[in-house]
């Protein structure tokens, strides 16, 4: 029984680790694109 | 024919260029000779009788070999900048695959013809039957197919020298498997008919892996 | 636009939906199994993700190969994101195999008795190489050709080192066959549906994953326009 728990908290842990990092990771890549994106536009102005 | 011609060019002059350092040969033939009495040594604690760990000791050595010599053999093309040269060459990019594919499997080949009399006499074994030497030689072309696009690859990494092991061994994983299955089988006696599948395996195995190897060179010299 | 949205809620609320349920029958619908008991439950999550891993890396090779053909970004950007998934989902299946292994045969790491276990985790290193590989190149084209290089010749590779594993342990005694197990009809149910709900799992992760891609590619495209700006 304790064996089976391990199992699924595995299966648990790592999509939510997975879930996680892409997330994490969107997240940084639209600030970075925002504030470049922006410092474009100023340029060009 | 201008196919083979081209291709026997470029074994040619790897070959000379060998000959006159012999730098290759004699670091391969030192490495293997120390990665042998490591193991003995290493096994001979635990281990009652040698013989049975010849055959797994024997293919991690030339596992081991060949990595160090396909690492060479590339980096040496690409010291000043001799594989554009090649690539420049007006010839088709599948002529420097088997070109240094060749070249690849006729060094190993040396050190291996160096190291078998090396290991009959270390661990008190015959070595040099007709069928062995079959089987050492279908496991080295499956080295050398694979390793010849892979090392293509890893010369152009950051940390090349440690790029190559990584990409190479869960691929030839395999060859060792079997090769090593089939050199225990021999030393045990076992007829080679049972082995025969084996050495299909083998035959297979070197097959495919040129064929894809040959098409998928191509990509890697490119650019 | 919003069409894009939409698959990507229904994806979402799809997969949460049917991993409940696979869950609801693994632990409540499928039956005890008789000799094993309750650890047998681990089998249907197991399977179905060493299945995603297989298919993920399928994918990897498919993407490899329309890459080198067309020369498209968005190919390799697949081909990379299903590694990934795939690597997450093979060392789910190694670890609970592992879990599973201690449970029925009392050793973390069964070399004889399963050949597929040993399988799986050569997997996962060949495609952990295909991760280095690509971290230790330099620029995004040459990483994404050498990349799919790599995936074709690592997916070749493995029918050879599932045979070569199978036949290396085949003059070991099968202590235990796992085949043998008795799947009643309903057990066999809830496998098949594990299947299919990792299988939507999988495709949800995807399409994330894809998505982030595109936005990594967006950002490379606006530091270049950038530099050209600061340039020019």
């Amino acid at each position: 029984m304790y064996y089976l728990f391990a199992a699924y908290a595995v299966f648990w842990g790592l999509t939510f680790a997975y879930v996680f990092t892409i997330a994490s990771r969107q997240k940084r890549l639209e600030k970075e694109i925002e504030t470049l994106s922006r410092s474009l536009t100023k340029d060009q102005a | 024919m201008a196919f083979l011609n081209k291709t026997l060019a470029i074994v040619w002059k790897d070959v000379v260029a060998e000959l006159r350092t012999r730098e290759m040969l004699s670091s391969m033939l030192v490495f293997s000779l120390l990665v042998t009495v490591i193991f003995s040594f290493s096994f001979d604690l635990r281990v009652e009788n040698i013989a049975q760990v010849a055959p797994g000791v024997l293919w991690v050595t030339f596992a081991f070999a060949s990595t160090l010599e396909l690492n060479r053999a590339l980096a040496l093309e690409m010291e000043n900048d001799c594989l554009d040269g090649l690539i420049l060459a007006p010839m088709d990019r599948s002529v420097i695959y088997f070109g240094k594919m060749l070249g690849n499997l006729i060094f190993i080949s040396a050190i291996e013809a160096l190291m078998l009399p090396i290991f009959s006499v270390v661990f008190d074994l015959n070595l040099l039957q007709p069928s062995l030497l079959l089987v050492v030689f279908l496991g080295t072309i499956g080295f050398a197919a694979v390793g010849t696009l892979l090392s293509a690859m890893a010369v152009n990494t950051r940390a090349r020298e440690v790029m190559l092991p990584v990409l190479l061994f869960p691929i030839i994983l395999p060859v060792v498997i079997s090769a090593a299955k089939v050199t225990g089988g021999i030393l045990d006696g076992v007829p080679l008919s049972e082995l025969a599948r084996w050495v299909q395996f083998l035959v297979a195995f070197d097959v495919i892996f040129l064929v894809v190897s040959y098409m998928t060179f191509d990509f890697v010299v490119q650019g | 636009m919003t069409k894009k949205l939409r698959i990507d809620d229904l994806l979402n609320w799809l997969s949460g939906l049917s991993i409940m349920a696979a869950l609801y029958l693994v632990f409540v619908y499928a039956p005890t199994e008789a000799t094993m008991g309750d650890v047998q439950r681990i089998f249907y999550f197991h399977v179905s993700s060493a299945w995603v891993g297989f298919f993920a890396f399928f994918v990897t090779l498919i993407g490899g190969i329309a890459y080198l053909r067309g020369r498209n970004r968005d190919w390799d950007t697949l081909a990379l994101s299903s590694v990934e998934i795939g690597i997450t989902f093979t060392s789910m299946a190694v670890i609970t195999g592992s879990i599973w292994a201690k449970a029925t045969w009392n050793a973390w790491w069964p070399w004889q008795q399963e050949p597929r276990l040993v399988l799986v985790s050569i997997l996962l290193l060949l495609y952990l190489a295909y991760l280095m590989l690509r971290s230790f190149l330099e620029g995004e084209e040459r990483k994404a050709r050498f990349a799919a290089v790599y995936g074709i010749v690592a997916f070749v590779s493995v029918p050879f080192t599932f045979m070569s594993i199978r036949w290396w342990q085949g003059l070991h005694p099968v202590v235990f066959e796992r085949e043998g197990m008795h799947l009643a009809p309903t057990m066999l149910a809830t496998f098949l549906f594990c299947l299919v709900a990792f299988t939507i799992l999988y495709f949800t992760l995807l399409l994330h994953r894809v998505r982030l891609g595109r936005l990594e590619d967006q950002l490379i495209g606006l530091k270049e326009r950038l530099r050209q700006g600061a340039g020019g």
